[in-house]
């Protein structure tokens, strides 16, 4: 009995590790979503640039890879503007579909510009504390772990206190929930937007190096899988709604883990694809969603 | 280029696209690397226009690639399990894949598009992964895959023209069932259900029967050319579930111009012309981000595809006049 605690610990632990991933993207996917209206499948992408520029940064530079954050939260910013600004302001609110296709344009982009440069080999890099593990009592856990925990909470706290306590952050939720009534408020939305997707388009960066410095390894595809399960996370959660994207990132990396455990790795996947169709066939707008947008 | 003696007769376009097709293997001689494109080609402007005939409903699928697979994979599997000739074999397959298709069909005609996209791209990953576990490892091969046999056995002589006109023979005729699905009721339909469900509803049209129609339809076609493309190489692998194998039909229906019968083949035939060619000057990486920029622009500044281009530079001259 004592045995099956210890593992079912050691899963529920994983399914939180791997959960902060997936709240990092499934928040900026969400908080772009609320202003913008749009989804962006190529959200991945910007994961997997996080991963890249903390790995080249490190190569370079050696430092410590939690500090590269500084780095790669800031240049994704831009990333994302520029991408905001050349592929998704020309379509906008000209069907649904387009937005679809155009992130297609931009995953075949980004990934292979990065494949480009870096190969699309394997590529991993080591975190300075790696071998530093502690007993929690029930459980060994890697100290890096604990370290990812806190470093999302406290990227979504200061998330949280730049939305509710900033300017900027005040009329980006003011766009969120009227937009025309935010622009006759004198809000620039069209800026809204633009700062909207940079910060999206960080946290999946910072996402990324937090990926990378947990020794996980990672190349030029790798972003797909992730994004896709963000995406089914801010529809298990609410389109919109941050507290949801926590929740069901939270739920998702249980599951899923849960499943590999029970299941077996293949399964991994699969499982959160077959969460999310099983709450679409009871709920066709999602768990937490509007009858009608 | 002076095109106008075609356009005072439409219907001679199809025709002489049809006549190209005919001779060209002819022209280009028995280089089998040609054929093989050319047979390629064919397989995509059939994947491409079942792709683009579900759009038609204004249902956009992210995970063909599943139906693409599983025409593959029932197919191969009834033609070696059952020892019944390919031909019955890709049918019965393709019969299959629909009933399965019709059933994730139901799934998705209550879904918005960002909805339905993810699920049918979920369909896709779910069906590799009950593909590859280990269970099912002694009929599928797992990762591994396994041989099928060709649709014209190599003993033949000119075993890949024979395959070139069979394919093309089956590529014209899913054009001309599409052709005739969209001008019956059911294409009218399908077309008032896509511009707007609610009036759609409020005029008589029940969309869900219409809907699942059109997936039944889409899925049966697709899952022939996959049939059509594992039998042309003589391998499957679960690899025929990839992202890449979803994207392909989005992206020529797209360039070529959505929601047109001719644009499928018009973009099939110039993205994969483009990229054998870029293929030819060694771009590994370039050629993707090539394709990934065309498909932005042509949404962005072309969004009735390649097929709109002589009408988009006829207005531009006339605003310039």
């Amino acid at each position: 009995m004592d045995g099956n605690f210890e593992i079912i610990a050691q899963v529920l632990f994983w399914g939180i590790y791997s959960g902060c991933i997936y709240i990092l993207l499934a928040t900026g996917l969400n908080l772009i979503f609320g202003v913008m209206k749009i989804v962006n499948f190529a959200h991945g992408e910007f994961l997997m640039l996080g991963t890249y520029i903390t790995f080249f940064l490190f190569i370079m530079s050696g430092f410590n890879p939690y500090v590269l954050l500084c780095a790669s939260i800031p240049l994704l910013v831009v990333i994302g503007i520029i991408v905001e600004r050349l592929c998704f302001r020309p379509i906008l609110g000209t069907g649904k579909l387009n937005e679809i296709f155009v992130s297609i344009g931009l995953i075949y982009i980004i990934q292979n510009l990065v494949a480009r440069i870096w190969t699309d080999e394997w590529k991993t890099i080591q975190s300075p504390y790696r071998d530093i593990t502690l007993d929690l009592g029930v459980i060994y856990v890697p100290l890096d772990y604990l370290i990812i925990m806190a470093v999302t909470a406290i990227l979504l706290i200061g998330l949280y206190l730049f939305l509710h306590k900033t300017w900027i952050g005040t009329a980006i939720r003011a766009t969120s929930q009227d937009r025309a009534g935010a622009m006759l408020m004198g809000i620039n939305v069209e800026r809204m937007d633009m700062i909207t997707f940079g910060i999206g388009a960080a946290l999946a960066g910072a996402a990324g190096t937090l990926w990378a410095v947990s020794g996980q390894v990672f190349n030029p595809y790798m972003g797909s899988i992730p994004a896709i399960k963000a995406f089914a996370i801010i529809i298990l959660g609410g389109l919109g709604s941050i507290p949801g994207a926590i929740i069901g990132g939270l739920a998702v990396g249980l599951v899923e883990n849960g499943a590999a455990y029970t299941l077996g790795g293949a399964w991994k996947d699969a499982v959160s694809f077959i969460l999310l169709i099983i709450v679409l066939i009871i709920r066709p707008t999602g768990l937490f969603g509007e009858d009608e947008e | 280029m002076n095109l106008s003696f075609i356009r005072e007769k439409k219907i001679s376009l199809p025709l002489i696209t049809i006549i190209i097709a005919l001779v060209l293997p002819h022209i280009l001689g028995s280089n089998l690397y040609f054929l093989t494109v050319l047979n390629l080609m064919l397989i995509f402007i059939i994947y491409a226009s079942a792709w683009n005939f579900l759009t038609f409903s204004g249902q956009g699928s992210l995970g063909h690639a599943a139906f693409f697979g599983m025409g593959g994979y029932f197919s191969s599997l009834i033609a070696i399990k059952a020892g019944v000739p390919l031909i019955i074999a890709i049918i019965a397959g393709a019969g299959l894949t629909s009933v399965i298709g019709v059933l994730i069909g139901m799934t998705c005609v209550r879904l918005r598009e960002w909805f339905l996209a993810m699920v049918t791209f979920g369909f896709a990953v779910i069906i590799q992964t009950i593909v590859v576990i280990s269970q099912l490892n002694p009929i599928t091969g797992g990762w591994d895959g396994y041989a099928v046999p060709k649709l014209i056995p190599l003993s033949i002589p000119g075993s890949q023209m024979i395959e070139y006109y069979c394919i093309l023979i089956i590529a014209i005729g899913s054009i001309l069932l599409f052709q005739f699905l969209l001008k019956s009721k059911t294409g009218l339909a399908l077309a008032a259900i896509r511009e707007n469900e609610m009036e759609a509803k409020a005029s008589g049209i029940n969309p869900v029967p219409f809907k699942l129609f059109a997936f039944g339809i889409s899925s049966f076609i697709t899952a022939i050319a996959g049939a059509l493309e594992v039998a042309h190489f003589g391998y499957i692998s679960p690899e025929i579930f990839g992202t890449d194998i979803s994207f392909w039909p989005i992206i020529y229906s797209i360039t070529g111009g959505l929601g047109t019968l001719a644009g499928p083949v018009v973009g099939t035939v110039v993205i994969s012309l483009l990229w054998e060619g870029l293929n030819a000057l060694g771009l590994t990486y370039e050629r993707f981000i090539v394709i990934g920029v065309l498909l932005i622009l042509t949404i962005i500044f072309l969004p009735k595809g390649l097929v709109s281009l002589p009408d988009a530079i006829k207005n531009l001259k006339k605003d310039g006049k």
